[in-house]
């Protein structure tokens, strides 16, 4: 049984960033939140099979991470959001998974696991950082996501109920402005064993795997080496030559980001919030759902879009995708098109 | 279809329908060679097979989308050659790394269907582009303002490059000057080899890959050789072809302008020519038409008249060139009448009181700076007659000056120029003998003289001049005074002629002077 302790949790960190692809918000902000809440303790990360019909609910943090910085969290938001589902439906949570095991998401749900008492389901609806709330596995299957609950950190709670996850997505986009920019969230129960189809399962046990797979690396490994190690494949080692930010036509903060290779090769990644696709000497050779990733080049730890900077010496290098979105033929919703890239899914592996 | 044997990039960028063209990602060196040029809407477009191509994308082109890293990609997998975008704003540093990584130029333009359709008829449709060429010519020098500047002008505009008249030394005489010095050189060279077809066209390589298109301008005037000129930067086959078409139309219309004005000119200078010989050559009073049409022209009758003969040879076009010695002596003050008189020009100034002798003698300085300052184009040999009055007077005055010019023509030392006032009397009456009837008697006189060893016409002449002394001849000549009496005694044997005879000593001594001029001081 796989378990996370306090001295996992460096490790738990590299490998949340990794899955945020170059997004999903900085997991290393709330670490010490999780880090007293263990203490001297330990999180089991449960199968689905383990915890039976225990009833699970999927929870994270949304809106603009990046504004934990200046609007500290109270630590309960995500606790006041499912406890408001169960008021709402009468049915008590008995267990805990999150909505996006990847980022900063990757850390919230232990965290609400651990204040609520209930074990962890180690699944989550997209298995890597996702912008959109419709770019879910219960969205792709049309599995209901209401009724949800709100909870912004001043304490004021939102409960929807009666709608997909469009119609969720959009009502938090406007709620989520008018009260600050980010909030805790909750949605509707499921039985834990579901998870074993409806979800991505596994992915904080990934995430703990890439971290210790990350802490085993040299300083300044090669990016081979790098990429072996995370069981990917490199696609450039350089310098950051250009950085463009743009808008995009979906209305998000689009970059691109031009990497010069030391053998000469030019390396164009196309990013929102997530690195997104990747071109070598203008040929496409991967994208999303494919995780495309930064690193530093003398750390190997991930940067994300906002934070890479030209001149930066880094490595580029792509990790597989979480499997559900191809053996459940939803790669749509997720593949570069989802984006407004007119350019079909390149995965690794894949036979073309 | 004309042959494609491609156009050099450079070539394309400096033609003026790719002015607007800008260069976004550099052309390697050499400039690439395009043969074909394709279009596509927009970045999106799959294009398979571009060998030589251009690529010009005409719709959309957001510089930043990733879609133009793709197509540059795709474009040099499929052998194109450069790639043409429909902005002019600079590339993205990734996207310029791209294009210096897969070596592909990328040009921009905010017009560039227009640039695309220009370089396809610039590389592919040769025929198509000198017919079109060819015809806007025609019509823009139809349309063009009178005269040979407004057809060069418009022709230019046409064919947006700098055209000139040239004339045989590769100077320009209409419009810019199109070559520097070496090139005038190798224009001159040029004209020189193909000296039995002067009057074809030619085509002139350039240092630098720039090219001479020449077209000879029909005149009436066989000697006259001017050639309609285009410059073009670069050596692009089917730009030249064409330009040499249009060019034939336009100097086929520079060479009528010229006849036009010509005619123009020669009507007036027939009529002042005429006018002039009435004056000068009806006796007794002048009639009153006459007088009349000397007012027409502008000549005072009255008044005191100081004549000038400028005689230029007869090689030289008298009427094409008054224009030059008008402002030659408009440079010195003088606004004369000047007329056009078989080898050279009859000029006098028309004073209402008579001329004091410090007037004559500015005016007549102020003739000769003329005559210097027109000597690089037309050299001329000048007599300056007397002031004399009326309408007799004009005729008087001309008759002297043109006595002077005819004597001014062996008289290097004095710069070809003479003044009657200066003239002695003697020289006057040798003036006389140097007419047209007397100097082929005085050459048939001395002929047994030719050929004969001693120069015995230079004895003979001195002899004469020294009053018949031996010794006076021997002195000035530098030789003993027994050769001189040989020598005379020989000639007088070779012309059987006595020189105690005065006739016969007198006819003798005038022929000698005649015939007999001292070797130039230097050749004009």
């Amino acid at each position: 049984m796989t378990t996370v302790r306090a001295r996992d949790i460096d490790a738990l960190v590299v490998g949340v960033s990794l899955l945020g692809s170059g997004g999903g918000g900085d997991a290393s902000s709330f670490t010490h939140v999780l880090r007293q809440r263990l203490g001297d303790g330990e999180i089991v990360l449960h199968p689905p099979a383990a915890l039976g019909d225990a009833r699970t609910v999927p929870v994270g943090m949304v809106g603009a991470t990046s504004v934990f910085a200046e609007k500290l969290p109270s630590g309960g938001e995500l606790r006041s959001a499912v406890m408001a589902v169960a008021r709402w439906t009468g049915e008590a949570p008995e267990a805990v998974m999150a909505v996006e095991a990847a980022g900063l998401n990757g850390v919230t749900a232990l965290v609400a696991a651990l204040d609520l008492g209930l074990p962890y389901l180690d699944a989550d609806l997209t298995g890597r950082a996702l912008p959109r709330l419709d770019q879910s596995t219960w969205a792709a299957l049309g599995r209901p996501v209401a009724p949800a609950a709100l909870c912004e950190p001043a304490g004021q709670t939102v409960v929807v109920a009666d709608t997909d996850a469009t119609g969720l997505e959009r009502t938090l986009r406007a709620v989520l402005g008018e009260v600050g920019g980010w909030a805790g969230l909750a949605l509707s129960a499921a039985p834990a064993h579901a998870a074993a189809t409806d979800a991505c399962t596994g992915t904080l046990g990934r995430a703990l795997e890439l971290g210790r797979a990350h802490g085993a690396l040299r300083m300044m490994a090669e990016s081979a080496e790098v990429a072996e190690a995370f069981g990917g494949r490199a696609l450039a080692d350089g310098r950051i030559y250009d950085i463009t930010r743009h808008g995009t036509a979906a209305g998000y903060a689009g970059a691109s980001v031009t990497v010069l290779d030391r053998c000469g090769a030019v390396v164009r990644l196309e990013a929102e919030n997530e690195f997104l696709l990747a071109l070598v000497d203008g040929e496409p050779v991967a994208s999303c759902p494919d995780l495309l990733c930064v690193l530093d080049r003398r750390t190997a730890r991930p940067l994300a879009v906002d934070a890479v900077r030209r001149g930066d010496e880094v490595l580029v290098v792509v990790l597989p995708a979480p499997p559900w979105w191809a053996e459940h033929g939803h790669l749509d919703l997720v593949g570069p098109s989802a984006f407004g890239l007119d350019c079909p899914p390149l995965l690794l592996g894949a036979t073309s | 279809m004309t042959t494609v044997h491609g156009v050099a990039l450079a070539a394309l960028l400096d033609h003026p329908d790719w002015a607007e063209v800008a260069v976004l990602a550099p052309l390697p060196e050499p400039s690439p060679v395009v043969r074909a040029v394709s279009v596509v809407a927009d970045l999106r477009s799959r294009p398979e097979q571009l060998p030589g191509h251009l690529l010009a994308v005409v719709v959309s082109g957001d510089r930043s989308d990733w879609r133009l890293d793709a197509l540059l990609h795709r474009a040099a997998a499929a052998g194109a050659r450069a790639v043409l975008l429909p902005t002019t704003e600079p590339l993205l540093r990734g996207s310029a790394a791209l294009a210096a990584r897969v070596r592909m130029p990328v040009l921009g333009s905010d017009a560039p269907l227009d640039a695309a359709l220009a370089a396809r008829a610039l590389v592919a449709e040769g025929e198509r582009y000198t017919a079109e060429l060819v015809l806007r010519t025609t019509e823009a020098c139809v349309r063009a303002r009178a005269g040979v500047d407004g057809v060069l002008s418009a022709a230019g505009a046409v064919l947006g490059r700098p055209v000139a008249l040239l004339d045989g030394s590769g100077s320009a005489v209409v419009g810019a000057d199109l070559l520097d010095a070496p090139e005038r050189a190798a224009v001159r060279e040029a004209v020189g080899a193909s000296a039995a077809s002067a009057r074809a066209a030619f085509r002139l390589e350039l240092t630098g890959g720039a090219e001479l298109l020449a077209h000879p301008v029909p005149t009436e005037q066989s000697d006259t050789r001017i050639w309609l000129a285009v410059r073009l930067p670069h050596r692009l086959p089917v730009e030249s072809a064409a330009v040499a078409a249009a060019l034939s139309v336009a100097a086929a219309v520079t060479g009528q302008q010229l006849s036009v004005r010509r005619l123009a000119v020669e009507r007036d200078a027939r009529s002042r020519a005429s006018l002039l010989g009435e004056l000068l050559h009806t006796p007794g009073e002048i009639s009153t038409s006459t007088r009349r049409r000397a007012l027409d022209a502008g000549w005072r009758l009255d008044g005191w008249h100081i004549g000038v003969q400028l005689d230029a040879g007869p090689d030289v076009d008298a009427v094409a060139l008054r224009p030059d010695l008008v402002a030659a002596l408009a440079e010195q003050g003088l606004d004369p009448v000047v007329v056009e008189q078989g080898d050279g020009w009859s000029v006098w100034t028309t004073v209402l009181r008579e001329p004091e002798a410090a007037e004559i003698e500015a005016h007549a300085a102020a003739v000769r700076r003329a005559q210097r300052r027109l000597a690089p184009a037309v050299p001329t040999s000048v007599g300056v007659g007397r002031a004399h009055a009326g309408p007799l007077g004009l005729a008087r005055t001309l008759g002297e000056a043109g006595e002077a010019a005819r004597l001014a023509a062996s008289r290097v030392p004095s710069g070809r120029f003479l003044h009657v006032d200066r003239l002695g009397l003697g020289q006057m009456l040798l003036a006389w003998t140097r007419t047209d009837t007397f100097q082929p008697a005085a050459r048939s006189l001395l002929a047994p003289l030719q050929g004969q060893p001693g120069d015995l016409l230079q004895i003979l002449t001195t002899y004469l001049d020294a009053e018949s002394s031996v010794t006076e001849t021997a002195a000035v000549l530098g030789i003993h005074r027994n050769t001189v009496a040989t020598r005379v005694r020989r000639i007088q044997e070779l012309l059987d002629i006595d020189l105690a005879d005065p006739d016969e000593r007198l006819a003798l001594h005038l022929a000698c002077r005649t015939t007999w001029t001292p070797q130039p001081a230097e050749e004009w």
